[in-house]
């Protein structure tokens, strides 16, 4: 299994290599980046420390407070370096994304777009040792991932949508995901188990939560909002619900289950 | 005779009779007279005399934040509904408290405008809307957190580091000036102070290199009349506390609103992080007087005395909070004292004729300092300055609490912040300063979601400096607190609620959804005898009153 995250940074290497040698003259509009030497994505990564983790976070993940987004998967606003760069250049009107100095070169900006452009995974650039097909069989059958989980409108209620997963996860997170579940557990999918004042107990995925109220989904899918005040106690499980596969699938068939999984995109 | 009216107003309340009803019919047409006389520096002393308004940021001048107004109490909080909402049209974030006067409300809007509206209907007077240039350079947001008056003028710092006189009337301007220059990292969001007839005003731009002050100007000509560095310059006392040229660009930044004493003449002010924040290499030694509580002479601006939170601090944790003037009961007599809940998690009470330190413990969670020594200074854990790899350090850079005010209330004696136990990972990084960028030196990273820690409102006992109830709420809050002569605390979460607590206990009074994140503190205020109550949620400015009967 550990071969997987090897083989990525090889392919990123290459990627990046590559991209290099593509990358033709010209500006902003028209051209690629000439700026992403991997000398230029650790000058991006020494830039956007200082002057972005403010608001995207030291790890570019966003940052719910501040509203920035999550750099490291796929960008809402900019589908291209160009877009990147041009977001970086004017910023984003009625937000707090500012534009950077004006008198930044613009070498600097590209080399910000190659730091970002380094924190998502281009699949095109990945050749995973799993079968996507092979992995989609086990997504149904012995997995039995979609008792929970839905894909394109198909599946359960009780684990996340996973149709456009590929776009989040990066075959190592994905990995873990699978044979560690409890080790990155999003909020959203913690277990909360509730008693109201007459003692009547109910557990449930915990949809949202606030200072003053609760509001889960139960197994049978029933939604249920309570007051916390009206409760007699509340108990938070701030695990995932997930069995990990470690001793259900072999390490063949983990690996196609990620491929699977990264293969689920929006174009898909 | 406005002004008569609004004088009857705190009398009736504080005897809990009901004011005479002014043509109620027709709420256009209460105002028999022209709303709006003009503010003295009579007015703004005794401004806890004439409850009914809110003439600066923190209410009065000792920043207690409590109003007298008791119309809305425990017994009828809970019936609370409504009375109008005013949309900021700029989309940002609404920092701001508002001040009345006389029936006018002022609210300052993203990024630097100024608004003016009936404080019964929330419809505009007038609006003013500053122009910025588009490359400002800002750590934070667009933000604007008040104004301060004086006479007809109202005095408004902007992003691009002005201060602004405005015509309290028509929004027109009296005087524009530039307090520093913003292509070096100079910025300005907080409410200015009065202070006698001077307009007392600080700075933003600590993640810039700056080196912070405080400046008093002519509320006439818009003059500089002082200037008080919070770094002490080359031969100046405090100025070995830096190593080598450091000082320079050292910050202790001055970015939020003083807290004014008339009987003593002085004014109290917090100081924010040295820079760069989180490489201390750089800048060995106290780094004077980053993170610390200034006590200036009111008339010169001379330093009288000075206490500092945390010496050579690593972890940005800026002592930029409203400083809270009381005169309270302590070990058997009475005295002058100065509260302080500050971002590094420590409660501190402290006389403030002397600046001596009287009590002080950690009211939230916190991993970087063993204790405070007798006089106030921390004990450090060892081997907790940030790292190149990153290492585990609570409160996380946000603090235990941050700008969000603080209050306090006459009736409870008690001290209410809004909390925060997180932790966070913070990283250090080699930077070279360059003019008008960032210099932090380094960052911070959660590894745990928000929803993981724990929030809260929390009561504290100035005189023993331990937590006497606290009221959970989540995720982090950045919401100030009002208390009122009701017994009520009213105060607001990043959850999107507005809520009155009771003082005494913190039992839960009302709650309403606003739907977006309260990052603004609620205040008081009342006009024809009826008491409201403001809060900025989201991007909406919202105002509660009681049902008419």
């Amino acid at each position: 299994m550990s071969s997987i995250s090897t083989q990525i940074k090889h392919l990123l290497a290459i990627a990046i290599c590559g991209t290099l040698f593509a990358a033709s003259g010209g500006n902003a509009e028209d051209a690629g980046n000439l700026y992403n030497t991997r000398f230029d994505i650790n000058a991006g990564l020494k830039y956007f420390e200082r002057q972005c983790s403010r608001c995207h976070g030291f790890d570019a993940k966003g940052n719910d407070e501040t509203g920035a987004p999550d750099l490291t998967g796929r960008l809402s606003r900019a589908s291209s370096d160009v877009g990147i760069f041009n977001i970086i250049r004017t910023g984003v009107p009625g937000t707090a994304m500012l534009p950077v100095a004006a008198d930044l070169p613009d070498s600097q900006v590209w080399q910000l777009v190659a730091y970002i452009g380094s924190l998502s995974t281009d699949p095109a650039n990945i050749d995973l040792p799993g079968s996507v097909v092979a992995g989609a069989r086990l997504f149904a059958n012995k997995g039995d991932c979609n008792s929970c989980h839905m894909i394109d409108g198909q599946g359960g209620r009780l684990g996340p949508d996973l149709s456009r997963i590929g776009e989040r996860r990066n075959p190592e997170e994905l990995l873990t995901d699978i044979l560690d579940p409890h080790q990155e557990v999003a909020p959203r999918w913690w277990t909360m188990r509730v008693t109201d004042s007459e003692g009547i107990t109910r557990e449930g995925l915990r949809m949202n939560e606030d200072s003053f109220s609760l509001r889960i989904m139960d197994a049978e899918s029933n939604l249920w909002s309570y007051p916390k005040r009206q409760l007699a106690s509340i108990e938070r499980v701030e695990e995932s619900t997930m069995p990990s596969y470690t001793q259900i699938l072999s390490d063949s068939e983990v690996d196609d289950l990620v491929a699977y999984l990264f293969s689920l995109r929006k174009e898909n | 005779m406005n002004r008569s009216i609004a004088l009857l107003a705190p009398l009736c309340l504080g005897l809990g009779l009901t004011l005479p009803v002014f043509a109620q019919e027709d709420e256009f047409q209460t105002v028999i007279t022209p709303a709006f006389s003009p503010v003295t520096w009579e007015r703004l002393i005794n401004a806890e005399d004439e409850p009914e308004n809110w003439m600066m940021y923190s209410g009065t001048l000792d920043s207690q934040r409590y109003s007298r107004l008791d119309q809305i109490d425990k017994s009828n909080v809970a019936e609370l509904e409504m009375k109008w909402s005013y949309q900021i049209p700029v989309i940002d974030r609404a920092e701001t408290v508002p001040t009345v006067v006389d029936g006018i409300m002022f609210i300052t809007e993203a990024p630097s405008n100024l608004t003016a509206v009936d404080a019964r209907t929330g419809r505009v007077y007038w609006r003013y809307d500053h122009e910025l240039p588009d490359d400002l350079r800002i750590c934070c947001g667009r933000n604007n957190r008040g104004v301060a008056i004086l006479g007809e003028t109202l005095f408004m710092s902007t992003l691009d580091a002005h201060l602004v006189a405005i015509d309290a009337r028509t929004g027109n301007v009296l005087w524009d000036t530039e307090v520093a220059d913003y292509e070096a990292g100079y910025s300005k969001t907080a409410a200015p102070l009065i202070v006698k007839d001077k307009v007392v005003t600080g700075i933003a731009g600590g993640e810039f290199g700056i080196r912070g002050f405080i400046d008093a100007y002519d509320p006439a000509s818009g003059e500089l009349e002082w200037r008080t560095y919070a770094i002490p310059g080359s031969g100046e006392p405090g100025n070995d506390s830096w190593s080598g040229d450091s000082w320079k660009t050292g910050g202790a930044a001055t970015w939020l609103t003083g807290s004014y004493d008339p009987d003593l003449n002085l004014i109290y002010w917090g100081t924010g992080n040295p820079g760069p924040d989180w490489n201390g290499d750089v800048r060995l030694g106290d780094n004077l007087y980053s993170d610390s509580a200034l006590a200036l002479d009111g008339d010169t601006g001379e330093i009288a005395w000075h206490f500092q939170f945390t010496p050579h601090d690593v972890h940005d944790y800026d002592s930029i909070q409203v400083p809270i003037l009381a005169d309270i009961e302590y070990q058997g007599s009475t005295r002058k004292v100065m509260m302080w809940a500050n971002r590094n998690a420590f409660f501190y009470t402290i006389d403030r004729v002397t600046g001596e330190f009287l009590e002080g413990d950690a009211y939230a969670s916190q991993t970087w300092a063993q204790g405070l020594d007798p006089n106030g200074r921390p004990i450090r854990v060892p081997g907790m300055a940030p790292t190149y790899e990153g290492i585990l350090v609570s409160p996380p850079i946000v603090g235990a609490t941050n700008w969000y005010s603080p209050g306090y209330s006459q009736q409870t004696g008690l001290f209410y912040v809004t909390s925060f136990d997180g932790e966070q990972e913070f990283f250090k990084r080699d930077e070279d300063y360059e003019e008008g960028e960032r210099f932090t030196g380094g960052g911070g990273r959660y590894n745990q979601p928000m929803d993981a820690f724990h929030s809260s409102i929390r009561a504290i006992n100035p005189a023993t400096a331990q937590i006497e109830w606290e009221f959970p709420i989540m995720p982090r809050s950045s919401a100030g607190i009002t208390t009122t002569a009701g017994g009520i605390v009213f105060t607001g979460s990043a959850d999107g609620y507005f809520f009155a607590l009771d003082a005494a206990t913190g039992e839960e009074l009302w709650h309403i959804s606003l739907g977006a994140r309260v990052h603004a503190a609620p205040m008081t205020y009342a006009v024809d005898g009826k008491q409201f109550v403001t809060i900025a949620s989201g991007n909406v400015v919202y105002t509660f009153g009681l049902k008419d009967n």
